[in-house]
């Protein structure tokens, strides 16, 4: 066997970059810089692929929740069936993730994607019409659905078409629009203008421009009209709504990525422990690996991995010298149901987002519920998966999302994630150790991407080029 | 699991189209075979990986036209850290080993045990596998693992298919492959059609990069 065989001699060679942890933005990032021709090695302390960003098997997560050896009920038995993700999000199919993809091929070759049914927005009783009990209503996505959609009184209908039409006719880049500055004018300001009611301004900013906090109204009007419009335009894409979602969860997404990097070259390791890092002059010099042998079952190998470079999850550093909390901790519940969700139940439109503005229940964040089926290969037939989500607020936050589960009751099987920390990264990497963000409390891929850019710009000093990433097509020789 | 498939068929002239995986130790000439079935080139300098996930060809088995996709492991068997998804919607799964490195021999059982578990097919038992035994070509003297223990291996294990190859020489490939689709078919049609995505379509999120324009 050659030097270049033996797998375990090719790591002292060293690398260009060394990866840590195998979340979507790690592995975006090593699929890029693979294809760019770096020497890449990536890195996984797990047994799998995906990190916080993993879809589980429902053995897995009775494990991971349960005390004890529980084991999972007849219907939940068969693991094949299940691909449960720890974090539920969304693609917005005309969003920068989408744009990524579109970029290369092979991913596409390993993931696939089905439309997410529904988008809805939950309305309190003490709504419009004091006589309206509380219900999730469709999210109007443009000026035509704004006068059929029955989330707004009649009077209300055509102001919030106005509005719409309004924010469709701008062209996205300009400040100027109107006779406005959009980089000076509140969105309070504009929903004044057009005279939109507490409710529509709420379902505007929270179901459609997609903040999750309360202050939307106080923020400038060019990125809530750039938001709106994102919303819009994924929506045209594909109909029905802005999202679309990977067969057999979002833990493909990650997979697909680590395929693209591994077929230009990267090298995988799963089930490896990180020990340290290495430096010279204050500089990252090499990662101290604990990996077991290729060739020996049960031996383990313990190296220095030389590299000059290091791109880590928060997982993978330390506190507080290299990862902070970002003041932000998310609560989220996984349930598993055997009827659809009421209110979004039509046919086989059974699987859909459900945004409860915080300001509806009294919150100042939002509540996520994100409702899969079996049309993504997730869960089997006749069984539902909803995921309850929300920005931890008090000293109790399974009671948080108790507005979640009233709507999707009865539950046979919840599963209570404890409260976790977001983490971001602590210094300017100037040791050449950039560290990754945790995947936000959004319901949607956007800032993971926003990071994937960042992180990009910071360690390979140029922005990303998004359209340039296409890969020639390989000829087969 | 098949719905993927299902999906891939569409706007294709073959009838099938047909996952095929090749498992193995690093070193054995997983890439070399597919390589030399599908390209009918050798190359003796190694390289772990072929620059795409899969290669691809047309035959016919029985009349019918099947398009393979033989799909390599990229290298990422090297520490064990293929991942879940590599194994999905396998039609079959060719274990290969080196006639002459007795290790890589003794490791089949392992992989065909990561698949079963990995890849979980509705019914284990039946799930196609074909046994190589590859780089004959390599002088008798220095030949580790004798064509007898290995045939009794794939007795043992429910009568697999095995063959004795040369990627170098193309000795047995095409006759080995021959077998490999005729499995893979048999399988493909076997499984139940389960893919049911109700009003919903498969996004074909290749195309709608023309209307970004739209987009902000």
């Amino acid at each position: 066997m050659s030097d270049e065989q033996d797998a375990t001699k090719d790591l002292e060679k060293g690398f260009d970059v060394v990866v840590l942890g195998t979340g979507l933005t790690e592995t975006i990032l090593s699929g890029i810089m693979s294809v760019e021709g770096k020497r890449v090695l990536h890195i996984d302390s797990n047994d799998y692929y995906g990190g916080e960003g993993a879809s589980l098997k429902m053995s897995q997560v009775f494990k991971r929740f349960t005390e004890g050896d529980v084991k999972p009920p007849p219907g939940l038995d068969n693991d094949r069936d299940w691909n449960i993700d720890l974090i539920p999000k969304f693609m917005m199919a005309g969003g920068e993730l989408a744009r990524i993809l579109r970029n290369f091929r092979q991913v596409q070759d390993n993931v696939q994607f089905l439309q997410v049914a529904g988008s809805y927005v939950y309305r309190a009783a003490s709504g419009f019409f004091g006589t309206m009990s509380p219900a999730i209503y469709k999210v109007p996505s443009s000026a035509s659905e704004a006068l059929t959609s029955s989330l707004v009184g009649f009077n209300e209908k055509r102001r919030l078409k106005s509005f719409l039409e309004f924010v469709a006719a701008y062209d996205g880049e300009s400040p100027l629009y109107q006779g406005m500055d959009l980089e000076k004018t509140t969105m309070s300001t504009i929903y004044e203008k057009f005279s939109l009611d507490k409710d529509t301004q709420d379902f505007v900013g929270h179901a459609m421009a997609l903040y999750s906090d309360k202050d939307h109204q106080n923020f400038y009007a060019r990125p809530t009209f750039n938001k709106i419009r994102l919303y819009a335009s994924s929506v045209a894409l594909y109909g029905k709504s802005p999202y679309i979602y990977p067969l057999y969860g979002l833990g493909e997404l990650p997979s697909a990525f680590t395929r693209l990097s591994a077929v230009h070259g990267g090298t995988y390791m799963l089930s490896t422990k990180v020990l340290g890092f290495e430096h010279v002059d204050d500089k990252v010099s090499g990662v101290k690996i604990r990996f077991e042998n290729p060739k020996k079952d049960g031996e383990y190998l313990e190296r220095v991995i030389k590299t000059p470079r290091v791109l880590a999850a928060p997982s993978y550093v330390d506190e507080p010298k290299k990862k902070k909390r970002t003041g932000q901790q998310v609560v989220r519940a996984i349930c598993v149901l055997e009827h659809k969700v009421r209110g979004a139940d039509k046919g086989s439109d059974d699987n859909c987002q459900i945004i409860i503005p915080g300001t509806q229940v009294n919150r100042t964040h939002d509540i996520y519920i994100a409702v899969l089926s079996s049309a993504h290969n997730v869960c089997p037939k006749n069984y539902w998966l909803a995921i309850v989500s929300t920005v931890v607020e008090t000293d109790n936050p399974l009671h948080e999302l108790k507005p979640g589960f009233e709507l999707l009751e009865p539950i046979k099987e919840r599963f209570l994630e404890k409260p976790s920390y977001l983490w971001e990264p602590a210094d300017d990497a100037s040791d050449n150790v950039f560290v990754s963000k945790s995947l936000d409390a959004s319901s949607h891929f956007e800032s993971c991407t926003d990071d994937v850019k960042d992180l990009y710009r910071r360690m390979e000093g140029r922005e990303l080029d998004i359209d340039g990433l296409k890969v020639p097509e390989q000829s087969q020789d | 699991m098949s719905s993927r498939k299902k999906v891939m068929l569409k706007n294709k002239n073959s009838d099938y189209k047909l996952k095929v995986i090749i498992l193995g130790d690093s070193g054995v000439g997983k890439t070399s075979l597919m390589n030399q079935y599908v390209n009918k080139k050798f190359s003796a300098s190694y390289k772990a990986t072929i620059g795409a996930d899969f290669l691809t060809k047309e035959v016919l088995v029985d009349d019918r036209l099947v398009t393979m996709q033989i799909w390599d492991t990229a290298g990422q068997e090297r520490f064990q850290s293929l991942g879940v998804a590599f194994y999905r919607g396998a039609d079959c799964c060719v274990l290969v080993y080196d006639v002459n490195n007795q290790k890589s021999f003794e490791t089949l059982e392992s992989w065909r045990d990561e698949f079963l578990v990995q890849a979980s097919p509705r019914d284990a038992d039946s799930f196609p596998f074909v046994v190589i035994g590859n780089k004959i070509d390599v002088d008798d003297g220095k030949r580790q693992v004798p064509q007898k223990r290995a045939m009794t291996f794939c007795q043992a294990n429910g009568n697999l298919p095995y063959f004795e190859t040369s990627a170098k020489e193309a000795i047995n490939v095409e006759q080995a492959f021959e077998v490999i689709a005729r499995n893979a078919l048999a399988q493909e049609e076997a499984e139940e059609y389960t893919g049911d995505f109700g009003s919903s379509t498969i996004v074909d999120i290749g195309v709608g990069s023309e209307r970004e324009g739209c987009a902000c």
